[in-house]
């Protein structure tokens, strides 16, 4: 393209909100006034399709997942040539070697399966490969093809919030008409609240209870809404009106346990997960997620040797099964709140000799974790002063990043160089790169401090308001927010960000 | 139940071009005269038609501030002066069917309405998700 030599002026009518009243062509199966195109399901097995047909109805309108994947597995057994069944169970899937293990049955077995499940294994193939463009390109063909087919949306709308792209899933589901499903009303409420539009999520959530009455699943959901939202005593309410409904809904009982936490009520969140694990017993991945948060409470009591023998109990765990990602993130987790830094560096080691065995993980999942690791590196390089490692080390991640095309992998490096600029006391390039990773609570302290630093008041107040908002029940939100929010609400407590340092 | 992780939203945004056009990458500097309108057509002599959601979109604005470093009020004040520069489109998808209809068409969208009818052009040599590309923000 050129940009010289131009002829008469390019004057282009302003058409404002006529190329959106559909217009041009319309998809085939954008038709809502005829039948909704319904997307095809390829088996052989009559009783394989049932299975499939009844798991999707549990998921979707029922929001009964483990009963989904047992339905998932029952019809994989019936037909193991049924691809999108395969697919179907690596997505829904509470275990890493079961998600890895169906992805590749559902990509081996595609020839049996029709254009379009072919689009949606190649889909979830692509964006397990990074391929990204391609994974973005072979959804909206499908959502396109079937606008308003329940499992289609689902299945779209739920990759979108995996990807954190909240309003084009909000959009699709709004596309859709569909009015009538439980489980999209749950995932939209959690698109609004992950947009912190509360108000909204919370009128999904009512509809949600009003579509299924006496179930314990939306009085769950609905405790989670409000705990996100900082509401954390009728976030306990929901909790408890779910287990009232059904003593035996294990995520409300982890879900007082988790709140209670983040009200700083550490003994009572532990006596909860005591309570949970003892009466529950969980798929892996629930298992993994709930005992970091558990562990986690140490961390907020600052009893780091407590934490420490929690932790090493969840590594010891995923490397006794073979997971390493699982054992990997659990190092690197431990050697963000170490005092000491050779300790940090040690659990760094093990957490990266986790990763050389690559068992039961993605190759996408392995690279995110070893930038994961790479920017603790950096930021304990940076801790101890020594800016020859640090250099070296975010020299690696940069690479990484610069061919990985990935935004977990990008945002570690611009956590990591962010870091070293803001030691470095070079607050401009701090923020560039720390506006790239508002995701870590970390970055995100940093970043408040940066901009208070340059000048910039306005951002400065913004960025610490939203970080006292997080409620999410993660290591770096447990080192960062609760010191942060005390001090912001506390005039004596000096300068607004003072406390913005690395965590030692 | 959900396990719900609460990240923050990350925006990749996509310069789309019809699939006949051959224009594979643009430098930044080329996207920056395209949206001030000094450039009016391609290599082959073809008009530039530039189709956008509304310029006072959080999107728009991302774009406007990345490639021409305005800001909302500059870019509304800039509008006004040149009225019928770009073409204003209601949704993602009303741009894609612009583009993917028009020879000459160039537009920019939210990466994730991306279908298979238009091309993605890089810019600076880069696609989205590259590091350091151009059109993203959170």
């Amino acid at each position: 393209m050129t940009s010289q030599t131009r002829s008469a002026l390019l004057i282009f009518a302003v058409v404002l909100g006529l190329l959106s009243t559909g217009a041009a062509a319309t998809p085939p199966g954008n038709k809502p006034a005829n039948k909704p195109a319904v997307f095809p399901l390829t088996t052989k097995s009559p009783e394989a399709r049932r299975l499939v047909e009844q798991a999707l109805v549990l998921y979707i309108d029922h929001v009964a997942q483990p009963e989904a994947i047992a339905r998932l597995r029952d019809a994989v057994k019936a037909d193991p040539q049924f691809a999108m069944a395969h697919e179907l169970l690596a997505q829904i899937s509470l275990g890493s070697a079961e998600q890895l293990a169906e992805q590749q049955k559902a990509f081996a077995t595609r020839q049996h399966a029709s254009p379009a499940e072919r689009t949606i294994i190649q889909w979830y193939q692509d964006a397990a490969q990074h391929k990204m463009i391609p994974a973005i390109t072979s959804m909206n063909d499908v959502v396109n093809q079937y606008p308003h087919d329940k499992m289609v949306v689902w299945m779209a709308s739920w990759w979108l919030m995996t990807q954190t792209q909240y309003p084009r899933a909000l959009a699709i589901y709004s596309q859709s008409e569909i009015t009538d499903s439980p489980g999209l009303m749950n995932n939209m409420a959690y698109n609004y609240a992950a947009l912190r539009q509360y108000d909204q999520a919370v009128a999904f959530m009512a509809k949600y209870a009003a579509a299924l009455p006496g179930d314990p699943n939306p009085e769950d959901s609905y405790a989670e809404i409000l705990r996100l939202a900082g509401r954390f005593d009728q976030s306990i309410e929901h909790y408890r009106a779910a287990l009232a409904i059904d003593p035996k809904f294990y995520s409300s009982q982890f879900g007082l346990a988790d709140t209670y936490s983040l009200m700083g009520k550490q003994a009572q969140a532990r006596e909860q997960y005591k309570i949970a694990f003892e009466k529950f017993p969980l798929e892996e991945m629930q298992q993994v997620l709930w005992k970091t948060r558990e562990a986690t409470t140490y961390v907020r009591d600052g009893d780091f040797k407590s934490a420490d023998r929690a932790f090493q109990a969840i590594a010891d765990a995923a490397h006794a099964r073979h997971i390493s990602q699982t054992e990997a993130d659990t190092y690197r987790q431990m050697a963000i709140y170490q005092p000491d830094g050779k300790r940090a560096s040690q659990l760094l080691d093990n957490a990266q000799a986790a990763l050389r065995d690559h068992e039961n993980v993605t190759k996408m999942a392995l690279q995110q974790e070893s930038a994961q690791i790479l920017r603790a590196r950096v930021e304990l390089a940076v801790r101890a002063g020594d800016k020859k490692a640090a250099d070296a080390h975010l020299a690696l991640l940069d690479q990484m990043a610069q061919v990985a095309s990935d935004r977990l992998i990008e945002s570690a490096f611009h956590g990591a160089a962010a870091a070293l600029f803001y030691s470095e006391g070079n607050y401009d390039r701090a923020i560039e790169h720390l506006e790239e990773d508002s995701d870590n609570p970390l970055s995100v302290e940093l970043l408040a401090d940066a901009y208070q630093k340059s000048g910039d008041l306005e951002n400065a107040r913004r960025t610490a308001e939203s970080l006292t908002e997080r409620n999410d029940p993660t290591v770096e939100q447990a080192l960062v927010v609760p010191s942060f929010r005390k001090c912001y609400a506390d005039p004596t407590c000096g300068s607004n960000f003072k406390n913005a340092t690395f965590h030692q | 139940m959900f396990l719900f992780s609460g990240l923050a939203s990350g925006k990749q945004l996509a310069l789309v071009a019809d699939k006949d056009n051959t224009t594979a990458n643009v430098k930044a500097a080329d996207l920056a005269s395209i949206l001030n309108g000094k450039t009016k057509s391609w290599s082959d002599g073809k008009p530039v038609k530039l189709i956008l959601r509304d310029p006072s979109s959080r999107d728009m604005e991302l774009v406007f501030r990345r490639v021409l470093n305005m800001s909302p009020e500059q870019v509304q004040a800039f509008i006004q002066v040149h009225p019928g520069l770009i073409i204003v489109a209601g949704s993602d998808d009303a741009v894609l069917r612009f583009v993917s209809a028009t020879r000459g068409a160039i537009g920019i969208i939210d990466l994730y309405s991306l279908t298979k009818d238009v091309n993605v052009v890089k810019i600076d040599g880069k696609l989205p998700f590259d590091a350091g590309y151009l059109l993203k923000g959170n």
